[in-house]
C-alpha cells in the first residue's frame, strides 16, 4: 500500500495538459509580436513604444553565459510569444464566464477560483499561459483602496502608478533576459497598497504554462505606499513536456517610508524526467527596492522545481534604516541545475540584510548559491549576516558556493559563514532505529535542515512546501 | 571621594538615570540593588565614561570633573570597573594586555614603568593570591575562559591597578561559591582607608561576604532609599515591589 | 586600446631560434587579451589594466642584471641564503648545511612548459622569463635551518617588467622552510612577474614564507603553482605588507591521498597599497586537509581582497577544508572585498568557510581605556594581537620570533 503511494508520488503531480483552443502570436521574436501582443491587450501607445525601446536595446544585448548551469541555445524565433485561452479573449466579467475547463485546471492544481470554496482568505490571481483569467476577492480588496489585478488591467486602468513605477528597479535594458521580458511580457499581476494600510489577507498568483512551444513572460509589480504592509505568494506549474520551455518573469517591489513586503515563492515548474530531458527553463529577475525610510523586503523562496533554475531575488536598501532578507531553499535532484542566491546592496544608513540560503543536491543534480553584499561608503553602521549550508546526497551530484563580499565602511559589519556536508549518517541511523524507513528519515532530516527558511513561509504554503522538499528527494538515496 | 550631583543619563533617545545623587568617601562600601532595567549597569557604564550617553549633572571625583576626562583618563586617576560580561579580545595575550595597562597607569601615576622581569615577578604572585593558574596569563584574554574565570581575573586586574574607585558589575553573577569566596576576600584583602568601592549587585549573596557601609536601591533611574546592611537582609525577605 | 608596452624577445640574450618560436608564441597569445581589466573575472578587483596605465609609461622588459653583489643579510638570525638581483642568482651560501644534499642552479628557460594558458600574467611570463632559481633537496635531508632567498632589485628598473621562474623541488621525506624575502628599498615603480612551480615528493615538509621588508613602489604579481604527493605539507605565510600593489595567486594541487596544506596571512595596508591573495586549492584525493586563515587590517585608503577557492573532486571523499577571511577596516577609506567560494563534487566531507569585515570591536577599545589604556594603544594591540594570531600555529620559537618582529615592523608602517 506504501510503497504505492510513494510511486504516484515519484510522477510529477500537476504534468497535465488542459486541451482548450488558444489563440497565439505568429511563431518568432521581431516587432510585429511586440505589436500584435500590445494591440491585442488595446495597450495605450506609451506602454507599445515603452516594449519597442526594449526591443531595440535587446539587440545590441547578448545573452549572459557566466552562470554554472550551462544549456543549449535557444532560438528565440521559434518560440511562441503569446498564447491566450480564446474564451479569455474577451475578459470575463465574473468567474461564471471563464472556460470550465480553465476552471477545472485550478481546481487539479488545488487553487478554487470560484470564492465560495475560498482558502482561508487569499485573493488569488490566476495566470495561464499569457494572461490573467481570473482573480479573487477583488471587491473585499478594493474596499481598503487597495489594488490587485492584472498587469494588463494596470496599464488601462492606473496608468499613473504604472508609469511611475515599471522599470524603476529593473531598469530596460538592465541584462538580456530582463530587457527580453519587458519587450513582450503577456500579463502578470500588479498590486497597489495605499498609505498606512495593512492587507488583510495573502495576496497570490498562480502561473500555469500549458500550450507547447510558448515562452512565458510575466511581469509583476507590487508597491507598497508608505506604512503600509503586504504578504504575497507565487506559485507554478506547468504540464510535463519534452521540450524545454522558457519563462522569464520580471518582478519589482517598491517598498516606500515604513512599508514592508513579503514575497514568497513555491516555484515547482516541470523539472524535466529522470533523464534530464525536458523541463522549464526558469531564469526571472526578481528585485525589490527598499526605497523609504525603515522599510523592509523580505524574499523567500522554496525552489524545487525547472529544469534550469537561474535567479537571484535582490533588494536595493537606498532608504535610512531599511531591511533586505533572503530565505532560499533550493533542492535539484536527477539531472536539475540551480544557481540561485541573491544580492544585497546597501545605500543607506544603518541597513541589515539578512541571508539564509539551503542548497541540497541529489542524483546528478547541480547547485551554486551566487551572491553578492555590497555595503557602499555613504552606509554607515549597516550589517549584513549570511549564512549559506549545502547538503549533499550522493557522490554525482555538485555544491557550490559564490559569495561576492564587498565593504567599503569602517562602521558596517559584515558576516559570512558557509558549510558543505553530506546528510548526516547517525541521524539517519537515529531515525531508522526509531522504525523511520529511509525515504521518512531523509525527509525528517531535511526539512529540519530548511527549518529556518520553512518558518518564513505563510502557514498555508509552509505545509505545501514540506510535502514538496519530501516528494523532490525521493529516490535519491539508495 | 566622588560626589554625584542630579545626574541624568540618555541613551538612544531614552532617559535611563533620572536624577541620581551618590556621595561615596574613601575607606567606604556602598552597595547599589535594584531590579532589572532600573539603571545599575548604566551607572556603572557612565562612570567608567563608556561612549554613546548623554550626560547631565555633575560627576566629582577628587575634585575632579569626571565629565572632562576620557575613559583611559579616569583609568589612570584610579576608578576601575570590574564588567559584568568581561570580554574575550582573541590574539591579545593576557600578559602583555596586562603590563601595558600597568604601565599606563604607572606612567600616568608618575611612577615607573616596570620591565617585563619585575612584572612577571609581581603578576604571579598576584594571581596566585586569587588562585589563579599561571597557564592563564600566557592564554589569550579570556578567550575561552570560564564565567567564573573571566570574573577572577577582573579582580586580579582591580589588584594589579590599585584603583581608589572599584565598581564592581554583578561581579557576582555567574559565580559559584567558591569561586564568590575568593573574589570577596580578593576584594577584603584590597580594602582600605584609602579607596572606595560601588558594588552593583542583584542579590544578598556576594554582600554575605563584602560587609557594605549603606546599600541604596536604584528603582526606574533614581535612588529610593539608603539604609545600611540591614536593608539588604529586609530587601532578599520582601522584594523590590514593596518599595516604590 | 591605448598599449602601455614594448616587450621584445630580441633583448632577452642567448636564446635558441627554438626558443624564440614558442616564446613568441605565448607573447601572441598575450597580446590577445593584453593585462587583464576587471571585465576578467580573476581580476574582477583588481584592475590591472587600469592600475598600469595610471602609474607606468610604456613598459619595457629591457633587464640589466649586472649590477652590485652586496647586500645586507638579517642579523641575529641562523640562516642559509641565496642572493638574487633582480631575480638572477649572484651568491648562495648553504653553511649550515650537507652541501651535497642540496642542489641549486639558475632556471633552465628551456624547461619553459605554459603554465596555465588562460592567465596573460603567467602567458606573459613564459615569452619574457629571464631570471629565476631551481633548488632541489635530496631524499629524506632536512634542512637544520632556515634558507632566506634574498630578492633585491637594481636601481634603474623605472617602468620596467621583471619575469622570473622559479622551481623548488623537495624529494621523499625531505623538509624546508624558505623564506622569500624581497628586499626593496627603491622608489623606482616596476612590475615582478614571478611563476614558482613547486613539487613535494612522499612526505615532504615546505614551510613557505614570504615577506616584503619595506615599503615599495612595486607591483608584484605572483602565481605560485605546487603539487603534493601522498603525506607531504605544504605551509604558506603570508607577510607581505608594504608593496604599493601586490597579487599572490596560489595554486596548490593536492593530488595523492594524505597531504595537507594551509596558507595563512597577516596584513597590514597602508597609504592606497592594493593587496590581493587568490587561492585555489584543488583537493584531488581522499582523505586530504586544507586550512587557510587570511587576516587584513585596512588603513587610509588601501585595498585588500581575498578571494579563495575550494574544489573538491568526485574522488575526494574525508576532504577536510576550511577557509576564513577576516579584515578590520579601520578607515572609512579603505575597502574590503571578499569572493570565498567552494565548489564541491564530493559528498563525505567536511567543508567550511567564514568571512567577517568591519571595524575594530568598540567594546574591546572601550575595555582597554577602562583599563588606562589610550585609544591609540588600544587599537594598536588590537591590531597586533589581530594579525599575530596567524602566527600561532609555529613551533619552531626562533622563527616565530624572528617572524613576531616582521610583523611588528610593518604594524608600525614598517
Amino acid at each position: 500500500m506504501k510503497n504505492q503511494d510513494l510511486n504516484i508520488n515519484k510522477e510529477y503531480k500537476y504534468g497535465f495538459t488542459t486541451d482548450i483552443e488558444s489563440i497565439r502570436a505568429p511563431k518568432g521574436l521581431n516587432e510585429d509580436t511586440i505589436k500584435f501582443i500590445s494591440n491585442i491587450k488595446k495597450e495605450p501607445k506609451w506602454m507599445l513604444d515603452w516594449r519597442l525601446t526594449a526591443y531595440n536595446r535587446l539587440q545590441s544585448l547578448k545573452e549572459p553565459n557566466w552562470q554554472k548551469p550551462k544549456y543549449p541555445k535557444i532560438n528565440y524565433q521559434d518560440l511562441y510569444y503569446y498564447s491566450a485561452p480564446k474564451s479569455a479573449s474577451e475578459k470575463p466579467k465574473s468567474l461564471e464566464e471563464i472556460d470550465p475547463k480553465i476552471l477545472e485546471t485550478y481546481k487539479k492544481l488545488g487553487i478554487p477560483l470560484v470564492e465560495q470554496q475560498r482558502l482561508n482568505g487569499i485573493a488569488v490571481d490566476a495566470v495561464f499561459d499569457s494572461v490573467s483569467v481570473a482573480t479573487t476577492f477583488k471587491d473585499e480588496l478594493t474596499k481598503k483602496g487597495i489594488i490587485f489585478c492584472s498587469i494588463s488591467e494596470a496599464i488601462q486602468k492606473h496608468p499613473d502608478l504604472v508609469k511611475k513605477y515599471l522599470g524603476s528597479v529593473i531598469p530596460l535594458s538592465d541584462h538580456y533576459f530582463a530587457t527580453l521580458n519587458s519587450a513582450v511580457f503577456t500579463d502578470g499581476s500588479f498590486v497597489y497598497i495605499p498609505p498606512n494600510t495593512r492587507c488583510p489577507m495573502e495576496l497570490s498568483t498562480y502561473f500555469r504554462i500549458n500550450a507547447s512551444e510558448t515562452g512565458q513572460f510575466e511581469r509583476t509589480l507590487i508597491i507598497a505606499d508608505k506604512g503600509s504592509y503586504v504578504s504575497y505568494l507565487e506559485g507554478c506549474t506547468a504540464p510535463m513536456r519534452d521540450e524545454n520551455q522558457l519563462h522569464a518573469a520580471n518582478v519589482e517591489l517598491i517598498a516606500l517610508d515604513d512599508a514592508e513586503i513579503k514575497y514568497s515563492t513555491v516555484q515547482n515548474w516541470y523539472p524535466g524526467d529522470k533523464n534530464g530531458v525536458g523541463g522549464i527553463y526558469n531564469f526571472v529577475t526578481k528585485r525589490g527596492a527598499c526605497r523609504g525610510k525603515n522599510s523592509k523586503i523580505s524574499w523567500t523562496q522554496v525552489e524545487t522545481g525547472s529544469a534550469i533554475t537561474w535567479k537571484y531575488p535582490s533588494c536595493i536598501l537606498q532608504g535610512d534604516n531599511s531591511v533586505g532578507e533572503f530565505y532560499s531553499i533550493a533542492i535539484t535532484n536527477n539531472y536539475q541545475k540551480a544557481d540561485t542566491g541573491t544580492k544585497m546592496i546597501h545605500l543607506g544608513k544603518n541597513t541589515k540584510s539578512k541571508i539564509i540560503s539551503k542548497g541540497i543536491s541529489a542524483g546528478n543534480a547541480d547547485n551554486t548559491y551566487r551572491g553578492l553584499v555590497d555595503i557602499n561608503k555613504k552606509a554607515t553602521n549597516s550589517r549584513n549576516y549570511t549564512q549559506c549550508d549545502s547538503l549533499l546526497m550522493g557522490n554525482k551530484c555538485g555544491a557550490h558556493t559564490v559569495p561576492y563580499i564587498k565593504n567599503k565602511n569602517s562602521t558596517s559589519t559584515i558576516e559570512h559563514e558557509a558549510t558543505t556536508t553530506k546528510i548526516n549518517e547517525e541521524q539517519l541511523y537515529y531515525c531508522n532505529q526509531r522504525g523511520l524507513d529511509q525515504e521518512e528519515a531523509v525527509s525528517l532530516i531535511v526539512n529540519g535542515f530548511c527549518k529556518e527558511v520553512l518558518q518564513q513561509l505563510p502557514m498555508e504554503f509552509a505545509v505545501e512546501a514540506q510535502k514538496l522538499v519530501a516528494i523532490s528527494l525521493e529516490g535519491s538515496v539508495g | 571621594m566622588l560626589k554625584i550631583t542630579n545626574l541624568k543619563a540618555t541613551i538612544n533617545e531614552k532617559l535611563i538615570l533620572k536624577g541620581l545623587d551618590l556621595n561615596i568617601k574613601p575607606g567606604e562600601v556602598h552597595a547599589i540593588m535594584g531590579p532589572n532595567g532600573s539603571g545599575k549597569s548604566t551607572l556603572a557604564n557612565v562612570l567608567s565614561g563608556k561612549n554613546g550617553y548623554e550626560i547631565e549633572g555633575e560627576i566629582s571625583f577628587n575634585g575632579m570633573d569626571l565629565n572632562d576626562l576620557k575613559i583611559e583618563e579616569r583609568a589612570q586617576k584610579g576608578i576601575f570597573l570590574a564588567f559584568q560580561y568581561p570580554l574575550e579580545i582573541p590574539g591579545v595575550n593576557t600578559n602583555n594586555f596586562l603590563r601595558t595597562s600597568l604601565n599606563s597607569v604607572r606612567k600616568a601615576r608618575g611612577e615607573k614603568e616596570l620591565d617585563t622581569l619585575t612584572f612577571l615577578k609581581l603578576i604571579k604572585e598576584k594571581a596566585k593570591e586569587l588562585n589563579i593558574d599561571e597557564k592563564f596569563l600566557s592564554r589569550q584574554l579570556n578567550v575561552g575562559f570560564s564565567g567564573g574565570e573571566k570574573k577572577k581575573n577582573e579582580i586580579l586586574q582591580m589588584k594589579l591597578l590599585e584603583p581608589k574607585l572599584s565598581i564592581l558589575d554583578e561581579t557576582d553573577s555567574g559565580l559559584d561559591i567558591d569561586a564568590l569566596r575568593i573574589v570577596a576576600d580578593g576584594v577584603n584583602s584590597y580594602k582600605n582607608k584609602e579607596n572606595a568601592f560601588l558594588i552593583i549587585t542583584h542579590y544578598q549573596r556576594l554582600l554575605d561576604y563584602i560587609k557594605p557601609d549603606f546599600i541604596h536601591v536604584l528603582s526606574a533611574g533614581k535612588i529610593i532609599k539608603t539604609g545600611n546592611a540591614d536593608l539588604g537582609e529586609q530587601l532578599e525577605k520582601t522584594g523590590y515591589a514593596n518599595l516604590s | 586600446m591605448k598599449q602601455n608596452y614594448d616587450f621584445d624577445i630580441e633583448k632577452i640574450k642567448n636564446l635558441s631560434q627554438e626558443e624564440k618560436i614558442s616564446r613568441k608564441k605565448n607573447l601572441d597569445l598575450f597580446y590577445k587579451s593584453g593585462f587583464p581589466s576587471k571585465q576578467v573575472e580573476d581580476w574582477k578587483f583588481t584592475d590591472l589594466n587600469l592600475i598600469l596605465n595610471k602609474n607606468f609609461d610604456n613598459i619595457s622588459n629591457e633587464v640589466n642584471f649586472e649590477s652590485s653583489k652586496d647586500f645586507k643579510a638579517i642579523e641575529n638570525f641562523e640562516h642559509n641564503f641565496i642572493f638574487l638581483t633582480n631575480g638572477k642568482i649572484i651568491s648562495t651560501n648553504f653553511d649550515h648545511e650537507e652541501k651535497s644534499k642540496i642542489l641549486i642552479k639558475d632556471f633552465n628557460q628551456e624547461e619553459v612548459k605554459n603554465i596555465n594558458p588562460s592567465n596573460a600574467l603567467a602567458l606573459l611570463n613564459s615569452a619574457l622569463s629571464s631570471g629565476g632559481f631551481s633548488l632541489e633537496i635530496t631524499k629524506d635531508y632536512k634542512l637544520k635551518k632556515p634558507l632566506i632567498v634574498y630578492n633585491c632589485f637594481s636601481q634603474d628598473l623605472k617602468n620596467k617588467i621583471l619575469n622570473n621562474k622559479n622551481s623548488i623541488k623537495l624529494n621523499e621525506g625531505s623538509e624546508l622552510t624558505l623564506i622569500d624575502y624581497s628586499d626593496n628599498n627603491t622608489q623606482n615603480n616596476f612590475i615582478k612577474n614571478t611563476v614558482d612551480t613547486i613539487s613535494l615528493n612522499k612526505n615532504a615538509v615546505l614551510k613557505n614564507i614570504l615577506i616584503q621588508n619595506s615599503k615599495s613602489n612595486g607591483h608584484f604579481y605572483k602565481y605560485i603553482k605546487s603539487s603534493l604527493e601522498s603525506g607531504s605539507s605544504y605551509e604558506n605565510y603570508i607577510l607581505s605588507s608594504g608593496l604599493k600593489l601586490n597579487k599572490i595567486e596560489i595554486e596548490i594541487n593536492l593530488n595523492k591521498d594524505n597531504s595537507s596544506c594551509s596558507i595563512y596571512s597577516a596584513l597590514n595596508l597602508l597609504g592606497d597599497q592594493h593587496q590581493e591573495i587568490k587561492t585555489r586549492i584543488n583537493h584531488n584525493s581522499p582523505n586530504c586537509k586544507s586550512y587557510q586563515k587570511i587576516k587584513n587590517v585596512l588603513n587610509d585608503k588601501s585595498k585588500g581582497i581575498y578571494q579563495g577557492k575550494i574544489f573538491v573532486e568526485k574522488v575526494a571523499q574525508k576532504t577536510d577544508a576550511y577557509q576564513l577571511s577576516k579584515a578590520l577596516i579601520v578607515s572609512d577609506n579603505a575597502e574590503f572585498d571578499a569572493k570565498p567560494e567552494l565548489e564541491i563534487y564530493a559528498d563525505d566531507v567536511k567543508c567550511s568557510h567564514g568571512s567577517t569585515s568591519g571595524s575594530i570591536d568598540s567594546d574591546a577599545v572601550h575595555y582597554l581605556m577602562t583599563r588606562g589604556i589610550s585609544k591609540q594603544e588600544a587599537v594598536k594591540l588590537l591590531i597586533n594581537g589581530f594579525l599575530n594570531e596567524v602566527l600561532e600555529k609555529i613551533t619552531n620559537n626562533e622563527l616565530k620570533i624572528f617572524l613576531e618582529k616582521i610583523l611588528e615592523r610593518q604594524i608600525n608602517g614598517h
